[in-house]
């Protein structure tokens, strides 16, 4: 009987422990002990990386792609060509953004979805794309082509906000997903 | 013995306040200040006439279009189903792990796995509050089980490896589950008392640290 109490007590005393972690992901007690959610992708909290990256698209989380992507993609030279278009941006703004991408990259965050995205990417060259990853190409594979090119509010699976509501916290969970135009897609057992 | 139950009652109630208290972290942990990301993401985007041409997209098509006929993000209008199948996978989880607990703290006070002495009435192996919590929790340990097979069939594959977090969390709830399973039926079949609260203690646990992998 004493024993029970001891266990139901350590239990108690953990999960009182865990509400001081409220924004704790640096290491793997502090995501041990963190029970806020952590199921999705760190959202940016970077106002610099927030502003410069949604002049032009979707601010991509960092958590989105591992380290050796951010690596290749924010550089001077890189930004030059990136993807076919010239977004140079000041040195001083640059080391910004690449410090803060790489520092929130996939391999270095304890959130589920960028956990997936790192072990995926370990091996092999870094991926540049963020939609020919494998694990975000397998979860749209089932969607119908008319529903994303096909589809005037959405184009692109780039345009990740057209469809994840949640997006831009982060959230990329099939519940949160309203595609424009097919409003009744989700069903029961597809979610 | 009304002192007993009291303090079993009070701890109940703080085991549940606390996985309240959880539950409500769960709801505002990323209802963070992103610096008005999403309406000024969609103020920009709506105005710049860079952005299709800017836009990382793979098919070159979209590239070349014009965003005029693009909205703006649905974000504001949409609400989530309250439930889901991925939703009642996760309370069916949550419930496993409290009826766990719950099972736990009813257990029977005989402490005797060695030398226990002999018994003058047969061992009850049904109708108690510990043999209820305990099966309806084995119960839910199978749910869990069969509504994650059938709403995440598409997050586990071959090809990932080991280490993946979804696939970690199948091993460790599936095996979570057996240990429960087998703590059950081990107590139900057995006329005098036998050591089963290791097994099952260990599937909560499983269950535990499985739920932690993908929360």
């Amino acid at each position: 009987m004493q024993r029970k109490w001891i266990v139901a007590a350590l239990l108690f005393v953990a999960l009182s422990a865990s509400s001081a972690y409220a924004v704790a992901e640096d290491d793997f007690i502090g995501w041990l002990l963190n029970f806020q959610r952590q199921k999705n992708i760190k959202p940016v909290v970077d106002k610099q990386y927030q502003e410069e990256c949604s002049e032009c698209h979707f601010a991509y989380q960092p958590g989105l792609l591992p380290a050796k992507s951010w690596e290749a993609l924010l550089n001077a030279e890189a930004l030059r060509r990136h993807f076919g278009v010239d977004a140079e941006l000041e040195n001083d703004t640059l080391k910004v953004i690449h410090d803060y991408a790489v520092d929130n990259a996939a391999d270095k965050s304890w959130y589920k979805r960028s956990r997936k995205i790192a072990v995926a990417t370990e091996q092999g060259p870094a991926p540049l794309r963020i939609t020919e990853l494998r694990y975000i190409s397998r979860k749209h594979r089932d969607i119908p082509e008319k529903m994303i090119k096909g589809n005037p509010g959405v184009k692109s699976r780039s345009y990740c906000d057209k469809c994840h509501t949640q997006a831009a916290k982060g959230i990329y969970d099939a519940d949160t997903v309203d595609i424009p135009n097919y409003p009744n897609w989700n069903g029961w057992f597809s979610k | 013995m009304e002192y007993k139950a009291r303090f079993r009652n009070a701890a109940t109630a703080i085991c549940l306040a606390t996985i309240s208290g959880i539950a409500c972290a769960d709801d505002t942990a990323l209802d963070l200040e992103l610096s008005a990301s999403p309406r000024m993401y969609a103020e920009q985007v709506q105005s710049s006439s860079l952005r299709s041409s800017l836009l990382p997209a793979n098919d070159e098509i979209v590239a070349q279009e014009t965003t005029s006929a693009t909205p703006a993000p649905p974000a504001a209008q949409f609400k989530s189903p309250w439930l889901t199948g991925r939703k009642t996978h996760q309370y069916l989880g949550l419930g496993t792990v409290l009826f766990a607990g719950l099972t736990m703290l009813a257990a029977p006070e005989d402490g005797c796995e060695k030398n226990c002495p002999s018994q003058s009435s047969p061992r009850q192996t049904s109708g108690t509050t510990h043999t209820r919590l305990a099966r309806t929790t084995a119960a839910l340990a199978a749910a869990t089980v069969m509504s994650g097979l059938i709403v995440h069939w598409n997050d586990i594959h071959w090809e990932d490896p080991f280490t993946d977090p979804d696939k970690l969390h199948a091993r460790l709830a599936t095996a979570g589950a057996l240990l429960m399973l087998y703590a059950v039926d081990k107590s139900a079949h057995s006329s005098v008392p036998t050591s089963h609260s290791g097994a099952a203690e260990l599937g909560a646990a499983a269950m535990l640290v499985a739920i932690k992998l993908t929360w």
